[in-house]
């Protein structure tokens, strides 16, 4: 195994007939990091990893591993492993033939091919099934036969492109462990494409949050949830994502539907019209606060979620059962100014403190 | 419901009815043929026909071991239906793979006029083909007429080849590049094994219209290749025609064709539909 695995875009721009899937692409991913590209489908995130793989060429842009320019290398030549979302096992070759190939194909000696297949399906716990075929496994099964196929020949890269997609609830929150583990123990770069945040966020060391063929922020799941450097961001991540209101601001204080909240900070912009961002746990039902008309209420079991109608927009909050009665029309509520995130209502920017 | 079951009954006896006439407007000349077979040719040309007679089998040896024995054209038309499918699929799986995988240069014009010989009617190739051969020296000869032959089972085998390798997911292809395997181990190792049943139905019918083929056979062939489509005209001269050694000749030369079809039966139905249902003609 290397320890290496760096790999850096630049540029990069990507176009199928008339679509633009990537523009002006810039990625860094550091050496045995778990790296997520999450966004919406048709975000580009896929057509970024297959470019990592070889299997498509940008249009312009460069792509490097550990410093080689490698932008229109062939598949073959890059020492990389990737976990397909339908698997992609070869459906006429028993298991072991299907982890064997990697190895066969790299002229690895038979004498070691036997003992290698059964390392890597011992990794994943599929041992006792090396002499099915893919079409006698069931779905958990077959996707533990695609790992143990990538990780066979220790790659340097190991792409995964929505791997756990085709796995019931149940079985994701498992898999989702073990394959961050195996990360771990393989000490080995992962490049995760996933429109699922909350496997981003929990799998993930970094990630880069795609929206419409660019990426619109790079840093931890902590940094991209926390603070958000844009609306276009703020809307996607978190489930449900943030309420988006537009609001006034003046000073040190913002104002909602006429209702004025008094920030705990000094955003670096004086006045004028921002967007307010605000998480549903940042609501709060108050006596004094803004009336809004409640339009659906959710169960989640624990917790209630709240569809308000404030002015034209419609926010959710999310509540306590307790809080919740009802035969009311009408919820006040007010907003932890703690909680808020304010955005240029012009670019979408972030607006920082002062 | 006793209602329902009684329209299912009606339309399976019906199904039934229609389909044993259909069956015996193909059967009937089979039937008749075999039973010619087993008549002397005094017999055949009784009329009324009889419908009692003594069977003999004298028929079958003399078209096997007679003046007008078959059994040299029979070995003539394996030598070249099977040279014929062999060198058909050598090439037309490769084809078939470029045409459904690569990016080509004018792909749809070539995936087009390789159709070229099938939009002409056969007739009009029969003295261009004669032409040609003749002026290279190869009339009457198996590599000329496995060449021919080849003219119109490559265009119709990389077709049907294109839609087999079409089903084979891409996916599973760019996971053999990944494994470093070159493009053709690809198409070696992981191609192939999924479109056998593609080329087992291409070799089916492949061989089975070499086998049955006869304008080009009678046209460019001559005394060295006789294939047992044209030697059964032997039983036919200006004179009389054998028609009970005919029968018995024409019924051995068809069993080949039947034994390939009943026991490629699946196949075929499958070859029939293929690309009908996506997905559905695979394996």
């Amino acid at each position: 195994m290397s320890g290496q695995g760096r790999v850096s875009l630049r540029g990069v721009r990507k176009v199928f007939g008339r679509f633009v899937a990537l523009d002006g692409i810039d990625l860094d991913i550091e050496p045995v990091e778990f790296f997520a590209l999450l966004g919406p489908s048709g975000s580009g995130k896929t057509t970024t990893l297959r470019m990592i793989a070889g299997l498509d060429t940008p249009d312009k842009g460069t792509l490097t591993v550990d410093g080689a320019d490698v932008t229109f290398a062939p598949p073959g030549e890059r020492d990389v492993a990737m976990v397909f979302q339908n698997y992609a096992l070869y459906p006429h070759m028993t298991v072991r033939d299907n982890i064997a190939f990697p190895l066969k194909m790299a002229g690895t000696p038979k004498s070691e091919i036997d003992a290698l297949v059964r390392e890597a399906a011992a990794r994943v716990r599929i041992d006792q099934l090396l002499h099915r075929r893919p079409g006698q496994l069931s779905g958990g099964q077959q996707q533990r036969c695609a790992l143990a196929r990538a990780i066979v020949r220790k790659p340097k890269l190991f792409l995964l492109d929505e791997p756990l997609s085709n796995l019931d609830a149940q079985l994701r929150l498992e898999t989702r462990v073990e394959l961050k583990k195996l990360q771990r123990n393989l000490n080995v770069t992962a490049i995760y494409v996933t429109h699922d945040q909350e496997e981003a966020m929990t799998l993930a060391d970094r990630m880069a949050v795609y929206l419409e063929g660019t990426i619109k922020q790079i840093g931890t799941p902590a940094e991209v949830f926390d603070r958000p450097n844009c609306v276009e961001v703020a809307a996607f991540i978190g489930s449900p994502p943030m309420n988006i209101v537009p609001a006034m601001l003046d000073g040190r204080t913002v104002t909602i539907e006429g209702h004025r909240i008094e920030l705990g900070w000094q955003p670096d912009c004086l006045a004028g019209p921002v967007t307010v961002g605000v998480r549903p746990g940042g609501l709060r039902i108050d006596g004094d606060g803004i009336p809004t008309r409640l339009y659906l209420s959710e169960n989640l079991g624990e917790t209630r979620l709240l569809n308000l109608e404030l002015g034209q927009v419609l926010i959710k909050m999310r509540i306590a059962q307790s809080d919740f009665s009802p035969d009311v029309e009408t919820v006040p509520v007010s907003f932890d100014p703690d909680s808020i995130h304010l955005f240029d209502a012009g670019t979408g920017r972030r607006v920082e403190a002062r | 419901m006793n209602v329902h079951r009684r329209a299912r009954i009606t339309r399976t006896v019906v199904l039934m009815v229609v389909a044993s006439a259909l069956l015996l407007v193909w059967v009937l000349p089979l039937i008749w043929a075999f039973v010619v077979s087993l008549k002397s040719e005094r017999e055949v040309l009784a009329y009324p026909p009889n419908v009692v007679f003594e069977p003999t089998g004298a028929n079958y040896v003399a078209a096997l071991f007679g003046d007008f024995s078959i059994v040299d054209s029979l070995a003539t038309s394996t030598i070249v239906a099977t040279a014929t499918t062999v060198l058909t699929i050598l090439l037309a799986v490769p084809a078939a793979y470029a045409f459904a995988r690569l990016r080509l240069p004018a792909k749809k014009p070539l995936g087009f006029y390789t159709l070229a010989t099938q939009m002409v009617p056969p007739v009009g190739l029969v003295i261009p083909y004669f032409l040609i051969l003749n002026q290279v020296g190869w009339l009457d000869t198996y590599h000329g007429m496995v060449i021919v032959y080849l003219t119109f089972s490559l265009p119709f085998a990389i077709w049907l080849m294109v839609s087999y390798m079409e089903d084979v997911p891409r996916e599973m292809e760019e996971a053999a590049f990944l494994d470093r395997a070159s493009r053709l181990q690809t198409l070696w190792h992981i191609v192939i094994p999924q479109v056998r049943g593609g080329i087992g139905v291409t070799v089916i019918f492949v061989f089975l219209n070499a086998w049955n083929e006869f304008l080009f056979a009678v046209q460019l062939g001559g005394n060295t290749v006789r294939p047992v489509t044209v030697a059964m005209y032997n039983f036919v001269s200006v004179e009389q025609t054998l028609w009970a050694k005919l029968s018995a000749a024409a019924l051995l030369a068809m069993l080949p064709v039947v034994v390939i079809g009943i026991a490629g039966q699946k196949q075929i139905v499958k070859g029939l539909t293929v690309g009908a249902v996506k997905g559905g003609g695979r394996k």
